[in-house]
């Protein structure tokens, strides 16, 4: 029988439900699309992740889904969430999913644990039951697919991987939407072939929401490293301790306890300061650039502690403000070219 | 606490702030009424409230020491904080004053200076400002012992709110209040109750006060009462011609916010209603001829209220309702001393800007029917997510649903850089064409 899809909006959701549910999640980010419809719905300060996710759905693109998930992410997402619910006419569901907000005690674990099962409840009244065994194989597939993005991680930080920029992101960001049968194959041979030496050029890391492509395909023009990065799409949805155990539940709910910090889950500041110093020492990083999505407010409120607190430490840092989907102007490529000659 | 700190706030309260205010009324010089108006009489309770909210501002400069201290967000229960009687100071309501002197700019621009973007919040910009710099038009803000923030009207709050425990070293208590997609459910009352338990440890520590339930009663009691009334004086907007507008009610629900909980707000609410009703009952409107009566969605562009109220008012338009107002009526009936954490969950998790948009087409409908509005002014603003993502389809719904005309402004609560008066000039003149054909 082939799989069912679900279409998922960022960021933090548990996609070993939907493996059990024999259905792949395909996350939207950045659908390559120029938006025409959307802005009928949308004023124009509202981000682009949002907007070309609205513009994917009413371009028709989306037939082939059987539902969407909306996380509680942001302000942005959550009217989304509503619009597309209410207001589009649309035949396939809808779910929601609210993840509590820190500071965490047992009230949020409980919480949580009670949203799992709603989804679960949810998507089994459109798939029918989901089988238990299913269920724990899929959360141990999970634990994999995150041992093995933190070892690749791991590698790059340590100079052991000989990859541009742009193949990395392209690898990592396969879990976006691949099924974790299909991912993990893919991903050994990637870093099977990719093993080698690579400490040549200046260090940088990533922060913000997602990789802009055309950052990346700069950044290894420039002949620049990215050596780690704490970004949203990326290594801020990759648990800081992986935990097994022999409960399916609890281990999705320990999981998203050991995420790293981050604004869309309310994290104090100085847990997000001390998880990007704590990258700073681990690695040869020389500067940061903060790759951020106009008009969005989670990410930007952080920014100038964290440029400070960079800043203190010795390093360079570098905002951009930028739009998924728009090619780079020429003044943001200059002023990732002066970047890189200032760390160089 | 200080207890010199505190003698000196008691002697303010009793003595000081009466003689203080009561010399600087003396000294203001009233403004002559213009020979032609079409406005009605002045509210007379509007100077009541000016000395209400001018003294809280005034006393609050002797409560940092005196009193435990919190800033509060304004969807934030605030009433287990009153129980261990804090001191509140609602940096929302501080942005809209700053906002209503045409201060937004000035103090955001200090916020920016120091690397926060221009596209954030303006109320939190402001409030960042007025935290990196100590600018304020009130004289002086109190230091924050604790902050209080509950999501349930943005996440923008929680974003704001960690900056500021950040930079003051105070501890934030966080009212994390689940979207209501659909209905709300058990879990989520479940989840809320266990924080708001949660946090007694915590305002036991930071005030030093024992936490009463009696007390805790009491004030969801007089804030019960409170909120009601304010539902009351809304409602008496429903008579023709309506004896308030909505600009004045943008000013009058500053003690609903800002005092929620103390006497003191029920007490200025039924002076208020008591007017109101004298007006209804003599026939007097807010404005002398009301032609047609509208609806506004969405906070009050503070730099532009008395301009707007002159605009409408010359044209026989009268704001009667407004969902933004409203927000502070709507739950209260699930207020319950009975179960004081079961229904502070309850009300505050089923506000305006916690449900789904089809709860706020619902509501827009209900009002429009209620009100007898002819009209829809949606203020479309930058700084607010929540209450802008989905406006424009709102619109479209409502003019397929009710045929209602309405007109969409693109502009901020505070910061009027982004406001451009062509644009927006432009927009209500076709929509008062529309209006006026209709």
């Amino acid at each position: 029988m082939g799989r069912h899809l679900f279409g998922v909006f960022p960021a933090q959701y548990p996609r070993e439900i939907f493996w059990a549910m024999n259905t792949v999640p395909v996350e939207i980010w950045d659908p390559p699309l120029s938006t025409v419809n959307a802005n009928a719905h949308l004023q124009p300060y509202i981000c682009s992740v949002v907007r070309s996710g609205l513009e994917l759905i009413l371009q028709d693109k989306t037939r082939l889904l059987d539902g969407f998930l909306f996380p509680h992410t942001c302000d942005s997402i959550q009217n989304l969430a509503s619009i597309v619910n209410d207001y589009l006419g649309l035949e396939i569901p809808c779910c929601f999913f609210y993840h509590p907000k820190a500071p965490f005690d047992k009230a949020s674990r409980d919480y949580y644990l009670s949203q799992l099962k709603s989804l679960i409840a949810e998507l089994e009244n459109q798939f029918g039951p989901m089988d238990p065994h299913a269920f724990k194989q899929r959360v141990d597939q999970g634990l994999d697919v995150q041992e093995r993005l933190a070892n690749a991680y791991e590698m790059r930080r340590q100079g052991e991987l000989a990859v541009s920029n742009t193949s990395f992101y392209r690898n990592i960001r396969l879990t976006e939407y691949l099924h974790p049968d299909d991912f993990i194959s893919g991903f050994e041979t990637f870093l099977a072939v990719s093993k080698n030496e690579n400490l040549k050029g200046p260090a940088i890391i990533l922060s913000g929401i997602l990789p802009h492509p055309e950052i990346l395909r700069l950044l290894d023009q420039q002949g620049v490293r990215v050596v780690d990065d704490d970004l949203l799409s990326c290594n801020r949805r990759m648990p800081l301790r992986l935990i097994k155990d022999q409960d399916p539940y609890e281990m999705l709910v320990e999981n998203y306890f050991a995420m790293p910090p981050c604004p869309t889950r309310g994290s104090p500041i100085q847990e997000r300061l001390d998880f990007m110093m704590d990258k700073v020492r681990k690695t040869d990083a020389q500067g940061v650039i903060f790759c951020g999505i106009k008009f969005c407010e989670p990410e930007w409120f952080d920014v100038p502690q964290m440029v400070a607190a960079l800043k203190d430490a010795g390093l360079k840092t570098l905002l951009l403000d930028l739009e998924v989907n728009q090619p780079l102007s020429g003044q943001l490529s200059t002023r990732v070219e002066a970047f890189v000659e200032m760390i160089s | 606490m200080s207890l010199a700190k505190r003698l000196s706030y008691n002697f303010m309260k009793d003595l000081g702030a009466p003689v203080v205010m009561g010399l600087a009324a003396k000294g203001k010089k009233k403004r002559p009424a213009p020979a032609s108006t079409p406005f009605g009489p002045r509210l007379k309770c509007a100077t009541r409230l000016k000395e209400i909210m001018t003294r809280h501002y005034f006393l609050a400069r002797y409560a940092e020491g005196a009193k435990p201290v919190a800033w509060v967000t304004s969807g934030a229960p605030v009433e287990l904080l009153r129980a261990f009687d804090f001191y509140t100071i609602y940096p929302e309501n501080h942005g809209a004053l700053c906002g209503a002197q045409r201060l937004g700019p000035e103090y955001c621009g200090i916020a920016e200076d120091h690397g926060y973007h221009q596209d954030l919040c303006s109320y939190a910009r402001i409030d960042l400002g007025h935290m990196l710099s100590g600018k304020t038009p009130v004289g002086k803000l109190p230091r924050p012992d604790l902050l209080f923030a509950s999501n349930n009207i943005c996440q923008t709050v929680l974003y704001w709110y960690r900056i500021l425990a950040h930079h003051l070293k105070v501890p934030l208590l966080l009212f994390d209040t689940p979207y209501n997609f659909k209905d709300i459910q058990a879990e989520d009352i479940r989840y809320m109750v266990d924080q708001l338990k949660g946090m007694i440890p915590v305002l036991e520590k930071v005030s030093g006060n024992k936490f009463k339930e009696e007390t805790f009663m009491e004030v969801i009691h007089s804030a019960k009462d409170a909120s009601l009334c304010w539902g009351q004086v809304l409602k008496a907007m429903r008579h023709r011609p309506a004896p308030m507008t909505i600009f004045d009610a943008f000013v009058h629900l500053a003690p609903i916010v800002s005092l929620r909980g103390l006497p003191v707000a029920h007490q200025y609410y039924q002076i208020l209603l008591a007017e109101l009703e004298e007006r209804i009952d003599q026939g007097i409107g807010a404005i002398r001829d009301e032609q047609k009566r509208l609806m506004w969605d969405n906070i009050a562009i503070w730099y532009k209220v008395r301009d707007f109220s002159n605009l409408f008012a010359e044209r026989g338009m009268n704001f009667v309702t407004a969902t933004y107002t409203n927000a502070w009526a709507e739950t209260s009936a699930h207020m319950d001393v009975e179960k004081p954490f079961e229904s502070m969950a309850r009300t505050y998790a089923q506000v305006i800007l916690n449900n789904s948009l089809n709860h706020r087409l619902e509501l827009m409908a209900r009002l429009i029917k209620d009100y007898h509005v002819d009209g829809l002014v949606i203020h479309s603003a930058k700084s607010c997510k929540p209450y802008s993502v989905g406006q424009y389809d709102l619109k479209r719904i409502l003019m397929d649903r009710l045929e209602i005309p309405s007109v969409v402004i693109e502009a901020d609560i505070t910061d009027f850089r982004v406001f451009s008066e062509e644009q927006t000039r432009t927009r209500l003149e076709a929509f008062f064409e529309t209006l006026e054909a209709s």
